[in-house]
């Protein structure tokens, strides 16, 4: 620190601290003042259930009747559960692969095009989600779909996306797939455009193959990086509503019910609020299960190549 | 060792990237080839069919449609919120991840964040309508970039926080040893060695702001209505008019695309302008 | 099939243009008369027949002076809004657009005013349907019920009707079927002759329950029933649901295209619009969209009938149709001057011009009003026949939620995951968990 000589050193220290203040004072401020009362309405009305009549609400207290129920009754939550895991973690995984990927590649390949090439690959995630399911319900459609029509003009067997439970869920997967990917390449390349270059070209000296480059230097670099877009991205996947509402409703059966759609029937359709703000929190705590998991693989595995070294 | 290597890679990576680029833009152009298409033969899956603008024409100039002033207020709004939550989350994520504050401050503002993202969203709807109705503030420019804003913030709040913290921590020490108060250390050397983050978050804020359809069919009026809410109108009950939905997709990206490309590099100018390096 | 559709177009859109600048003028011109009443706001959705509900609203503004405002909303977003508005101290809307599926929520609810309460001793005009009695509801049993308070008008009808091709029944000497049995026949008669699918089942999850309920009823069975003292016994897990499945099933799987499960209401008019199906039972309100050359390839060889009769000649529908209701929390200025616009939208001469504009009436007796013999309106009599025979199948406040379960049991038969039995037992479990924890006696027969 500066010694204490310094004549203006009371002055920015003072200023110091009220930065510290004034810098948190608004996010605190819009936290408090648009996100208390719903979030607190959500969590305590798992604990009521709310009945309408002559036009005003009543509130019985059912303490944790709604999550005995839940439990206990709500078969097709549990279903949705299964399947919003499979489907978290399979597209995560894709998303990662592919957005690291096609940022590395488009970084590599050279100033040619790159405008371009973002430019295309921001495409999916600005077209409104709606018209994304509609219209992918059109692509794989059994009878008129496009895919179907050009597997049958090359003479390959046609296939039934959506209306298949064995394989509607992977279908769903390839929309989402498709529609958020460029959510992870946007991250990838901001964090790769702002890695250290000078660290990068130092460290470049010592290894011998692009794999061992990726490995020992890339990748822990980004660490930070990856981790915040695998959080994000598993919390959007856990949020999918959309693409299923639009392709398949959650059917056939309970082939692609997912969390977000249970939730959106009891809570909306249904009109049991308390049941559904039940759904959200037990769903809470499955996200945030899944989080703390995905991060301790992420660590323990750069962990282990640190001790490579 | 290297030329013909990287020329290699170079190659496979074009290859590589044309390739996806393909993969996106073949469905892409489909999808909006479907807005110069009747609904017959969109329907029966014709990928040649008669040319009309028949769509394009329902959308603007249809007495039940006003798709140019819902395009101006997804402007209007998107535009506003990116900008606040771009800038009280930056100047959060620095003092979060790189000043010296009480603990608890620090993890209880995280902690709610995270909290607050990972409910969902349509659970919230019911209880902002109540708050703004009660003080006359619904189906206002207001009340959609209020909720928009915090809708974003967590997001934006821990994307900065990471590009915060990759900032090299010697810069940070050189700059405090000048003498640099906190506020002229995140102006002048924090925002601008943050802009990639910075663009691609503000990116993301953006296209979630322009594309949210469950706050702004409940708080919109119908002078404030968005450009999702209008699109979803043409998702009936009996029918799909898919032609209408593509010309409104078509319609909405391109001045989504327009002003976030428009926006990076006015993002990247100011920041140049700003920096003493 | 498809060239002469195209060339067809270019007419259709100048007679389009023609009614568009005929109705602008017509507005334009007529403005001479106060108004005399509030600015009614009215909550509706976006919609096919949205036209020809607007072309009512403009003809009440020319002959009253009076004002409408529409607040058009996405389907999918109309019960927020009208839940966000009539819930509120003071409401935003002075007409709510309520679809059949929403009636027992916003009636038992409270949120609407009695039209008894507005004038005294209403009731509506004779002739106005009031599809299996859902205008009206009882609030001591929690149920729809003909002697029960009247709570809304009909402002769109909509009723299932069967719809047949009737270019593929001349190719094959077909005829409208008159039982179930009949319909298989022409089903599998269809289907055997490669031309189309012969028979579409709206089998998805969020169309079963509503699909199914015209088979269960005319197999004189229903979902459950509500007894005189108020308790509930349900009926799905009996002889005549299991007849009713299993005709359901039959024509899914044996004349339906391949994973039926998966079909909602939009697969289904593609496929007739297209011609790749030949038969179905679905609403009314599809047919403008299969009468237009834009949007169909079957212009003119589709035809409308009645839903097929069960076993011991039990006929029904399911009802679909909208009901405009009066919130409470407006003024009663403002409910008088909605209560004014409902009533002048049930008089046949409206009605009559409303179909004319493209909507389906909320009358049954048009037959012989100026729109008989016009082939465009053939579609009147089976529509008026069907709605006649119009249930509700799940007529208390927990319907949606009843619905969902049963739903998923039918349509895991549908998808072969289970049997006849198994479905309805599941179905008749849910039913029975529900309404035991809404506090109901449940009483049930022993499973299938």
């Amino acid at each position: 620190m500066k010694p204490a000589a310094n004549p203006q050193t009371g002055d920015t220290t003072k200023r110091n601290k009220r930065w510290v203040y004034l810098s948190l004072a608004p996010v605190i401020i819009v936290f408090l003042a648009l996100s208390a009362f719903p979030v607190l309405n959500l969590l305590g009305l798992s604990l009521f259930k709310v009945t309408w009549q002559d036009g005003s609400a009543i509130y019985d207290f059912v303490g944790m009747e709604n999550y005995k129920y839940l439990f206990n009754e709500e078969e097709i939550y549990w279903a949705g559960v299964r399947n919003t895991l499979i489907f978290a973690v399979s597209v995560v995984t894709v998303q990662m692969l592919l957005g690291f990927t096609m940022a590395l590649a488009v970084m590599r390949a050279g100033s040619f095009g790159r405008p371009i090439l973002t430019g295309i690959f921001l495409l999916p995630i600005v077209i409104p989600p709606i018209v994304i399911g509609t219209m992918w319900r059109l692509i794989m459609g059994r009878e008129f779909g496009l895919i179907n029509g050009l597997l049958s003009m090359a003479g390959l067997p046609t296939v039934d996306w959506l209306g298949n439970p064995d394989i509607a869920l992977g279908s769903i997967m390839l929309v989402d797939i498709w529609h958020w990917t460029p959510f992870v390449f946007l991250l990838m390349l901001a964090g790769l455009e702002s890695l250290d270059t000078e660290v990068l070209e130092a460290a470049r000296l010592d290894v011998t193959s692009f794999w061992q480059e990726m490995r020992h230097i890339v990748v822990p670099m980004m660490l930070p990086t990856i981790v915040i877009t695998v959080v994000f991205r598993i919390i959007l996947s856990f949020k999918v509503f959309d693409e299923v509402y639009l392709l398949t409703s959650g059917g056939p059966g309970t082939s692609t019910e997912v969390v977000n759609f249970s939730i959106y029937r009891v809570f909306f359709s249904q009109d049991r609020v308390g049941d559904g703000s039940a759904m959200s929190v037990v769903t809470l705590f499955a996200v945030a299960l899944m989080i703390i998991v995905a991060n301790g693989l992420i660590q323990r595995r750069s962990g282990n190549k640190g001790g490579e070294e | 060792m290297s030329v013909r290597r990287l020329s290699a890679g170079r190659l496979f990576s074009n290859t590589l990237v044309w390739g996806y680029a393909f993969l996106i833009l073949g469905p892409m152009v489909w999808v909006l080839s479907n807005a110069f298409k009747f609904q017959i033969d969109i329907l029966t899956g014709k990928i040649f069919a008669p040319f009309t603008w028949r769509n394009f024409e329902q959308l603007l100039f249809s007495r039940q449609s006003n798709f140019l002033a819902n395009l101006l207020n997804s402007a209007i709004v998107a535009t506003a919120s990116t900008l606040i939550v771009i800038v009280i989350a930056t100047m959060a994520a620095f003092t979060l991840a790189r000043l010296k504050m009480p603990d608890w401050i620090r993890w209880s503002v995280l902690g709610w964040a995270l909290l607050f993202h990972m409910l969902p969203t349509l659970t919230f709807v019911g209880s902002w309508y109540q708050m703004f109705a009660a003080v006359g503030l619904h189906g206002t420019y207001f009340a959609l970039i209020a909720t928009h804003v915090v809708f974003n913030l967590p997001m934006a709040l821990f994307l900065m926080m990471t590009f915060v913290t990759a900032l090299p921590e010697d810069l940070i020490q050189a700059a405090r040893m000048d003498g640099c108060s906190n506020g002229a250390m995140f102006w002048r050397i924090v925002m601008p060695l943050v802009r990639g983050g910075l663009i691609a978050t503000s990116a993301l804020m953006f296209i979630f702001s322009w594309s949210d359809f469950a706050i702004a069919l409940t708080l919109s009026s119908t002078d404030t209505m968005t450009a999702p809410v209008a699109i979803a109108t043409y998702a009936q009950e009996y029918e799909i008019r898919y032609g209408e939905m593509a010309a409104g997709a078509a319609m909405s990206m391109i001045p989504a695309l327009t002003l976030i490309l428009v926006g990076q590099s006015f993002v990247v100018r100011g920041l140049l302008a700003g920096a003493v390096k | 099939m498809f060239s002469e559709v195209k060339s067809k177009l270019p007419s259709i859109r100048q007679s389009v243009g023609g009614v568009a600048l005929g109705a602008m003028i017509a507005t334009g011109a007529t403005m001479a008369m106060a108004q005399s009443q509030p600015t009614i706001n009215i909550a509706i959705n976006q919609s096919p027949w949205l036209n020809s509900f607007i072309a009512m609203v403009d003809k009440y503004e020319d002959e009253t002076g009076n004002k409408i405002e529409l607040d058009v909303t996405p389907f999918g977003g109309l019960l927020e809004k009208i839940r966000n508005s009539v819930r509120g101290s003071s409401g935003t809307f002075d007409i709510v657009n309520v679809n059949s599926l929403w009636l027992s929520e916003l009636y038992s609810g409270g949120f609407l005013a009695p039209l008894g309460d507005l004038r005294d001793g209403y009731a509506l005009q004779d002739g106005v349907l009031d599809y299996g009695s859902t205008v009206s509801w009882n609030a001591d049993s929690g149920t729809f019920a003909a002697d029960g308070t009247l709570m809304g008008v009909p402002l769109n009808g909509n009723v299932q009707v069967l719809y047949y091709n009737t270019d593929v029944y001349k190719k094959l000497g077909l005829s409208e079927p008159k039982t179930w049995d009949e319909l298989m026949a022409n089903a599998k008669a269809i289907k055997d002759s490669g031309d189309a699918y012969g028979f579409i089942p709206r089998a998805g999850r969020s169309s079963i329950v509503y699909n199914f309920t015209p088979y269960l009823f005319s197999h004189g069975g229903s979902f459950f029933d509500i007894q005189a003292d108020g308790s509930l016994a349900v009926k799905i897990n009996t002889a005549a649901g299991k007849a009713a499945l299993e005709t359901y099933l039959d024509l899914a799987q044996n004349a339906g295209p391949p994973s039926s499960g998966a079909v909602e209401q939009g697969e289904l008019i593609q496929l007739i619009s297209t011609g790749r199906g030949a038969q179905a039972i679905a609403v009314i309100g599809a047919w403008g969209g299969l009468e237009n050359p834009e949007k169909s390839a079957v212009v003119g060889k589709i035809n409308a009938a009645l839903i097929p009769t069960g076993p011991n000649g039990g006929q029904a529908t399911s009802a679909g149709h909208w009901v405009g209701g009066v919130p409470k929390n407006i003024s009663a200025e403002r409910q008088e001057a909605a209560m004014t616009f409902l009533d002048w939208f049930q008089s046949k001469e409206v009605q009559v011009a409303y179909v004319e504009a493209g909507g389906v009436p909320v009358r049954g007796d048009l037959g012989d009003s100026s729109l008989a013999g016009d082939d465009r309106y053939r579609f009147i009599d089976a529509y008026s026949a069907n709605a006649a025979n119009a249930v509700m199948g799940l007529p208390v406040a927990q319907a949606a939620e009843i619905s969902d379960a049963v739903a998923l049991n039918l349509n895991r038969a549908v998808i072969g995951e289970l049997s006849v039995a198994e479905a309805l037992n599941g179905a008749a479990d849910g039913i029975e968990t529900i309404m035991k924890r809404e506090g109901y006696t449940v009483t049930r027969g022993p499973n299938l």
